[in-house]
Order: C-alpha cells, then sequence, then structure tokens
C-alpha cells in the first residue's frame, strides 16, 4: 500500500513540468491517450497513470516503472489529447530525470532498450554515423543473446540489405568534442 | 531546374540505399537537383532524445548549420527519422534563440545558426514543391493495376506543431502521388500506426505486434503492397514480416516499397535499378498486376424497398 503525506510543495511536478514545457496538472484523467496508446501491455503504468502519480509526487514508483522506456515518440497519444499536454515530452522528462538520478529499473527489458541507446551512441561517437551491423553484433554481445536474429543474417548479408561496413565522415573529431560539450551542458542544466 | 539541399542519413548507405538511390533518379527526372551536405553526420535518432536532450539538439544542429553554408533555401530528407529530428531542432531552436546560443557551444568549429533553411521530408518536397501536375507529367510507364495501401508511420505528419504538414490522423499526400502514378490507393485505416521503430533490436516481440497489426490491417484493404517513406517502417514491415507471420501463424506476403521506387518504375526507369533484389519480401507478385484492370464494385441497385425506405425517411 502506498501512504501519501502533504508536503506542501511537489518538485517532482515541477520538475517534470520544467523539463517538459508541458503541465501536467491539465491532464483530467480521461483516458484517451491510453485507448490511442499501442503498447499498454508492455508497460508497468500507462501515460494516463503516469501522469496522475506524478501528480501526487510518486517519483519513485515513476522513476523505477518501465514506462517511459517504452514510449515510442510516436506523439499519437498528445494529438489526441484534450487537454493538448505533450505527452511523449512528459515521458521524456521523467526519463532524463531518471537517468540524471541515477535510477534503474530492474526489468531486463528497459536494461536491453538502454544498452541499444548507449550502444548506438557510441557507434556516433566513433564513426559520427550509424555503422548498422556493428550496432546490431555489440548489442547481441552485450546483451548475451549471442544469436538473437541469426536466422536473418543470411538473407540481410546475402541481399546486401545491412552492408559488412560503415562510410564513416572526416570530422568525426568534432562529434567526439560535441558529446564532451552536451554532456556539460546537461550537467548545468541539472 | 531546382536546386535543393540533400540530407541522406546513415541508413542511406545501409539498410535503404535502394531509396537513397531511387530518390537520386526520381529528382533527376523532375529536373531536381539535390546537393549533398558536405560530411554531415548523423542526427541522433531516437537514442540521443532518449538519454540526453543537449546531444539530441546539437547532432542535427550541426547539420542545420552546415545546411546554411550551401545556398539553397530547403533541405529535403529522405529518412522520417531523420526528418523528424531535424525538424523538431529547427522548431525548438527558432522558438527558443536563448537554447540556439547555448547548443551551438556544442557545435564545435562552426558557424551560428541563423534557421535560414526550410526542413522537409522527401514526401513533403514531392508533394507541396514538385506538385502532383508535375509528377504526372513524367510518367510514362503507368503502373495501374496495382492496389496499394499508403503507410505513412508516426513522424512523418506527427506532431502536428513540428511537421506542420498533412493530417496527423489520416493523411492523403502519398495516397494522391501513388494515384498520379496510376495505381490505386486503397482506403487504409492504420496509415499514421507506428510500426514500433528502433525497438527492432532493443526489444523486438514490440515490432512484431505492432507491425503485424499494421499487415493485417494492410492485407484486409486489399492492397497488394505497402509503400513507405521511411527506412525503418520498411526494414520492420519487410525484414519482420517473416518472423510475424510465424508468430501469428498468417501469410501476408506483401511486399514493402519505397514510394520513390514506384515513382522510378512508373517513370520508365528499368526494373534492375530498383534495387529490388535488396528486399526480404519478393516484389514479382505485386509487380505482375501491373497493366490489370480494376473493376470498380458496382454500387447495389436500389431495391424498391430501399427506395421506399428512403422515401419514407423525407
Amino acid at each position: 500500500m502506498i501512504t501519501l503525506s502533504y508536503k506542501g510543495k511537489n518538485t517532482f511536478l515541477e520538475a517534470v513540468n520544467k523539463k517538459s514545457g508541458s503541465d501536467v496538472l491539465e491532464c483530467y484523467q480521461c483516458g484517451k491517450c491510453v485507448s490511442t496508446f499501442p503498447v499498454s501491455n508492455f508497460m508497468d503504468f500507462p501515460p494516463r497513470e503516469i501522469m496522475q502519480m506524478i501528480k501526487l509526487e510518486l517519483k519513485e514508483e515513476c522513476q523505477m516503472a518501465n514506462s517511459t522506456w517504452f514510449c515510442l515518440t510516436c506523439s499519437a497519444c498528445s494529438g489526441r489529447c484534450p487537454r493538448e499536454i505533450n505527452i511523449p515530452a512528459v515521458m521524456e522528462a521523467v526519463r532524463h530525470l531518471a537517468i540524471e538520478e541515477n535510477y534503474h529499473p530492474d526489468s531486463k527489458q528497459v536494461k536491453n532498450i538502454r544498452k541499444f541507446h548507449e550502444i548506438f551512441l557510441d557507434m556516433i561517437k566513433r564513426y559520427g554515423r550509424n555503422y548498422e551491423l556493428r550496432m546490431m553484433a555489440e548489442f547481441n554481445i552485450r546483451t548475451r543473446n549471442l544469436f538473437k536474429d541469426m536466422h536473418l543474417a543470411p538473407k540481410a548479408l546475402l541481399k546486401g540489405k545491412i552492408p559488412l561496413g560503415v562510410k564513416s565522415m572526416k570530422s568525426a573529431k568534432a562529434i567526439k568534442k560535441m558529446y564532451e560539450m552536451a554532456d556539460k551542458l546537461e550537467q548545468q542544466s541539472k | 531546374m531546382k536546386k535543393v539541399t540533400y540530407f541522406p542519413g546513415c541508413s542511406a548507405h545501409g539498410t535503404s540505399e535502394e531509396f537513397d538511390q531511387t530518390v537520386k533518379m526520381v529528382m533527376k527526372t523532375l529536373d531536381v537537383e539535390m546537393e549533398e551536405i558536405p560530411d554531415w553526420n548523423c542526427c541522433g535518432a531516437t537514442s540521443a532524445h532518449t538519454m540526453n536532450e543537449s546531444l539530441a539538439y546539437a547532432l542535427p544542429l550541426r547539420n542545420l548549420v552546415l545546411a546554411e553554408k550551401l545556398s539553397n533555401d530547403t533541405m529535403t530528407i529522405p529518412c522520417a527519422s531523420c526528418y523528424q529530428r531535424m525538424k523538431s531542432t529547427k522548431v525548438h531552436m527558432d522558438e527558443n534563440p536563448e537554447l540556439a546560443k547555448k547548443i551551438n557551444t556544442a557545435v564545435v568549429g562552426e558557424s551560428l545558426y541563423e534557421g535560414r533553411v526550410a526542413v522537409k521530408s522527401m514526401l513533403q518536397f514531392c508533394y507541396e514543391d514538385i506538385g502532383l501536375e508535375n509528377i504526372r507529367s513524367k510518367v510514362t510507364s503507368p503502373i495501374s493495376g496495382m492496389k496499394i495501401a499508403c503507410y505513412y508511420g508516426c513522424l512523418l505528419t506527427r506532431p502536428k506543431a513540428i511537421t506542420q504538414f498533412d493530417s496527423p490522423e489520416y493523411p492523403m499526400s502519398m495516397d494522391k502521388i501513388v494515384e498520379a502514378l496510376g495505381a490505386k490507393a486503397m482506403p487504409f485505416d492504420f496509415k499514421t500506426e507506428c510500426c514500433g521503430a528502433s525497438f527492432s533490436i532493443s526489444d523486438t516481440d514490440v515490432v512484431l505486434q505492432l507491425s503485424g497489426k499494421i499487415l493485417e490491417m494492410a492485407k484486409e484493404s486489399g492492397a497488394h503492397a505497402i509503400v513507405v517513406a521511411c527506412p525503418l517502417c520498411q526494414s520492420n514491415l519487410d525484414m519482420r514480416q517473416g518472423d510475424i507471420e510465424k508468430k501469428y501463424k498468417v501469410k501476408y506476403d506483401l511486399p514493402v516499397f519505397y514510394l520513390t521506387q514506384l515513382m522510378a518504375m512508373a517513370f520508365g526507369f528499368p526494373k534492375e535499378k530498383m534495387m529490388f533484389a535488396k528486399h526480404i519480401v519478393p516484389v514479382d507478385g505485386a509487380l505482375a498486376h501491373i497493366g490489370e484492370v480494376i473493376e470498380e464494385p458496382k454500387k447495389p441497385a436500389k431495391g424498391k424497398k430501399a427506395v421506399k425506405a428512403e422515401s419514407e425517411v423525407e
């Protein structure tokens, strides 16, 4: 059971509103987002519940749920939201706060999703562009699932669907510097 | 002759090489000269905005700044995801010059962003800047007889505030282009549902579920094939189709074309140039319908009862 205590100020709500540029308090819980939403069955809490949890300052529960990691940013929900809340931006704000404050949801899927994004960003840092085959291989290695999608490999590789190499860019160094600067900007905005 | 800045995106050198190639062919026929941004970088895609907001703006911003060095007023992007990142960055930077200044410091060694270049998806550029009349005038071998489900995905028309193009719920621009090529665009309700995007690798079940529904609806519409304008939609619907058929014990056999492949076909380019060999689902079955006559379903003749009932209502 969750016990709520009134502390006078909901700092979580304030942080989410500031980051997302939307006002979560506008949500009147109609649930249109959930009926639009294509992946409810994968989420611990659908967007409508996340909205309410933010209002109730259930920060820990929000941050440890897999929900924000499953947001596809397809904007179907926000397109239909009668209160015109930018729901994907809210989901993203919660996720960014979770990353900043080192929350790591226990879900294996979230760990995989996070690893995928880290590998993808690592490819760009190294080559300035995405090296598709290497990204997939590293994902399989780092998630210890070596044979994932191997049944696609003969077709995809023989047909040239996924090329073996990458045309990396000339000024890849500029991208490395950009990563350093972006990290500094993130630190400042905390 | 029109001139436009071109941002191919990473997948143009990889999974969607056939998109890149056919875009170039089609644009040449349409008298458009494309100037590629020199030494462009990855837009950051889903991963950057998932993990790091500043990076998610900085990566596209570098490309926007480089695009301003060229003299064209419009940039066009085939990949829907690159387009979304670039346009979203442009809209946010234009609205918030302070933020633009801040992010610009991460674009090391490049000039300041001015916001001079319009950003359009390939679909939007074809529809707005080239126009249906121009497209129609270049058609030499119409692809009539083919029934097509036009799938836009989430990023070409949504969110409305960012894309400022077509309808977020039921867009028609691609349907109209396809009809200009002679094919029949089928009514299709899952035009803008999400295919699952990058979850293809990180959590494949999501894609099997979402793309499975899209294939199901496309089949139900009576289409011979799906047409897309996004590399990730193409690879999810094409490369994962076998997995979907296996999981849900169904058979779709729906090839997934890029819009520009069909345009190139209708403009009379030989089949070998379309790189159909890269498709996982074979395309020949769908192409065999070209030249068939599609019979319009006859409207049921009004029976006496129906007429009577109507007049009673009046």
